[in-house]
């Protein structure tokens, strides 16, 4: 049961026997999904899916900090995640420095970025906010473009990974990239059971009240940014070594406003909620074009498709299809995917009354 | 009892997606079948490049209604990136791991494919004719990535020289959009120049963003300019033909092979585009090319939803030196009896420009492509052929 007797007990990591047991059970699923991927091709996924669905998940809760706890808006933070890739690539690639030393060195830059965005913030609400973070992002990757330092347009190369001896594959980034992730999601957790974290939702209810209850805004709220940018920065940094080629172009306004659509499916306010918002975009984004793989109906939805809307073929449905869940979700369920999930728990506690 | 249900769909489900993997001694190719995938934009900005790989399409289908080659039919596969080159990787992992695709054919995007290069290289997948000509097919050279596309560099080089020496206009200037396009382009025309010694009279950029042109067109105004060269894409090509039209400078435009598509032009540019110089890369829309006519044919029996476009018909220019070399390659193929028969390729042609990949040596070629030809755009936005095919890479 959810009933707390004391503080201790609310801000324990897992609240109950029950939650431990799932958590255990869930980590080991993680430590043996690659091996089930290669063996049986589990939902036509590979493990660069994975590796991108959880950096996605990184993004996705450190936004949701600054979106889903704070109260604020960030339509910038592809700005943030080319920061962290740029950064980290340069690291590596022109101070020969190893991956481990880059990646937080280069969450730093970002959430130094994030602080001087955080600053305007302090003024702004709402749509205004919106509007300077969407300048900032479509800023960042100009000024990339622009400077030869970051590889100009043409962009830049990650360089290969060695570990031990051999190249880095994608099983190996996917071991880094979830003990990272796993990390920082267990920080979150723990962050939003802080001071900070309670300070960041106390704004976000009302920033007027906490003022009065003696929250400094001016520092939380900048904070807010930088926590958000930092989880963005490192998220951007594993980014251009799963992909292994990075451009300006590539970190464009869609991505921004991609990030923050999976925070609004996945859940605001909840830590899980945006992870399952960003593993559900980035899985349907990719794969749901495979639906033209299917025998008959396939074929029939591509002809329709042609017929009745462009020549681009399945490509219609698949665009048609992913807005539609996403609508559906955000319709039915406010809380998104996170408030299926609290609704089913409720079920099942109160069942078969 | 529902706790059991539940658990029995889930059962179901999983066994559902489970997939007992193919095995075949040489992947993609099993003994009725082929499997070649590209990647294209189909949606998002770069929308209109993705005619490129249905353009593809047509050839497989003339192919396999001809019997196939070897008694394999070509099995494609053709997926949409967006243009984004996350997904790109994706798909280029899914062609190979999953799919087990013999070869990738075109790509539109140099991004895009970047993020691909090096994983289709290191598991010897021959990739054919990525539809840019950058440096980056063939800096450093890969051994299974055969590029087609002649470099903007190289024609960028050339063009000037055919404003200059051929067509006598000694004052020149240049206007491209500010990205590694552009880029390419001045690169070319300032390397020619720099071995003429001679100077650009003005050279005008513009931010790909950048919609107000009027001061761009001022400037190549009061250069004096007798000939344009531009190297950008369509949207800035109308925008200042229309700027410079209403000041009144009317120099001889140049440009790309990329802004070939003249019936596209001519309507975007509301019949400015006419006069223009372009350089091609594949024979006209309307040519009498035997092969044109066999295409323009299948066109109308296949797919005449489409438009006879270059981006269209490019689909073919790309996939044609491959299937060629799967004829020479023989019932025997493999990625090396492929790679063999490619590099007897030699002045090889269908409607794209001579394809030479030269004898085995060291260092390998890998730029197959090296010609372009001129042509001047008449005010019924049909095209005056100039010159024939000229090499432009040695």
């Amino acid at each position: 049961m959810d009933i707390k007797r004391n503080y201790y007990e609310d801000i324990e990591l897992f609240k109950s026997n029950t939650i431990l047991v799932w958590s255990i059970l869930f980590l080991l699923f993680l430590a043996v999904l690659p091996w089930l991927i290669v063996k049986y091709h589990l939902l036509g996924l590979s493990i660069y899916i994975v590796n991108l669905i959880t950096v996605h998940a990184i993004v996705a809760v450190g936004l949701n900090i600054l979106v889903g706890f704070t109260g604020q808006i960030s339509m910038g933070h592809a700005g943030f995640f080319a920061l962290g890739a740029f950064s980290t690539v340069i690291l590596v690639l022109n101070w020969s420095m190893p991956l481990f030393i880059a990646l937080p060195i280069a969450g730093f830059v970002s959430s130094a970025f994030g602080f001087i965005l955080g600053l305007p913030a302090l003024r702004l609400k709402g749509p205004y906010l919106a509007i300077a973070t969407l300048g900032f992002g479509m800023t960042i990757t100009t000024v990339i473009k622009h400077m030869e330092f970051f590889g100009g347009r043409m962009g830049l190369q990650a360089p290969k990974l060695e570990l031990f001896g051999t190249l880095m594959k994608d099983v190996h980034f996917y071991y880094m990239i979830m003990i990272i992730a796993v990390v920082m999601v267990i920080g979150a957790v723990k962050l939003m059971k802080t001071r900070v974290g309670r300070a960041f939702i106390a704004i976000r209810d009302s920033d007027i009240a906490a003022e009065a209850m003696g929250v400094n805004l001016t520092y939380y709220k900048t904070l807010a940014f930088a926590v958000s940018a930092f989880y963005t920065g490192i998220a951007g940094g594993l980014y251009a070594f799963i992909l292994g080629f990075i451009n300006p172009e590539s970190f464009h306004l869609i991505m921004s406003i991609t990030f923050l659509a999976m925070v609004v499916v996945g859940g605001l306010g909840s830590i899980m909620g945006p992870i399952c918002g960003a593993a559900l975009m980035t899985f349907l984004d990719i794969k749901l074009q495979a639906i033209q793989d299917i025998s008959l109906i396939g074929p029939a939805l591509v002809a329709f498709s042609q017929k009745y809307m462009s020549l681009a073929g399945i490509s219609n449905i698949a665009v048609i299809v992913y807005g539609l869940i996403m609508i559906l979700i955000v319709l039915f369920e406010p809380l998104g995917i996170f408030g299926f999930w609290i609704r089913t728990k409720r079920y099942w506690k109160t069942w078969p009354f | 009892m529902v706790k059991k249900n539940l658990f029995g769909v889930g059962l179901l489900a999983f066994i559902f997606f489970i997939s007992a993997p193919a095995s075949a001694a040489v992947r993609g190719v099993t003994d009725t079948e082929i499997l070649i995938g590209q990647w294209g934009p189909q949606t998002g900005p770069a929308a209109p490049w993705g005619a490129v790989a249905r353009g593809t399409d047509l050839l497989v289908k003339m192919i396999n209604d001809e019997g196939g080659i070897h008694g394999r039919k070509i099995k494609y596969y053709l997926r949409d990136d967006s243009y984004m080159p996350a997904k790109t990787k994706a798909i280029a992992k899914e062609f190979v791991e999953q799919i087990g695709v013999f070869a990738v054919v075109g790509g539109v995007g140099v991004a895009t494919g970047m993020t691909a290069r090096d994983y289709l290289m290191e598991n010897k997948v021959p990739w054919c004719g990525p539809v840019t000509g950058v440096y980056e097919w063939i800096t450093p050279i890969q051994k299974y990535l055969f590029a087609i596309y002649p470099l903007y560099d190289d024609e960028a080089f050339n063009l000037t020289g055919y404003l200059y020496e051929k067509l006598g206009y000694k004052k020149i200037a240049m206007f491209y959009q500010n990205d590694d396009y552009g880029k390419q382009g001045v690169m070319g025309v300032e390397r020619y120049l720099l071995k003429h010694k001679i100077k650009l009279v003005e050279k005008v950029s513009a931010e790909v963003t950048d919609r107000d042109l009027s001061t761009h067109a001022l400037k190549l105004k009061n250069s004096g300019a007798e000939a344009v060269i531009m190297w950008t894409m369509p949207t800035h090509a109308a925008l200042i033909l229309a700027e410079t039209a209403k000041i009144g400078f009317k120099p001889q435009w140049a440009t790309s092979n990329t802004l070939s598509d003249s019936a596209l032009m001519m309507g975007i540019t509301k019949g400015l585009w006419a006069g223009m110089i372009n350089s091609f890369f594949g024979e006209l829309p309307d040519s009498n090319h035997p092969l044109m006519v066999k295409y323009r044919e299948a066109h109308k029996k296949y797919a005449p939803q489409e438009r006879w476009g270059v981006f269209y018909y490019a689909g073919i220019i790309f996939a044609e030196p491959f299937f060629e070399g799967l004829r020479r390659a023989g019932r025997n193929l493999t990625p090396e009896t492929w790679i063999s028969a490619m590099e007897t390729l030699k002045n090889w042609q269908g409607i794209g420009p001579p394809i030479t990949y030269g004898p085995p040596k060291t260092p390998m070629d890998r730029q197959g492509g090296k010609h372009v030809f001129y042509g001047k755009v008449r005010p019924d936005g049909t095209i005056e052929r100039l010159t024939d095919w000229i090499q432009i890479t040695k």
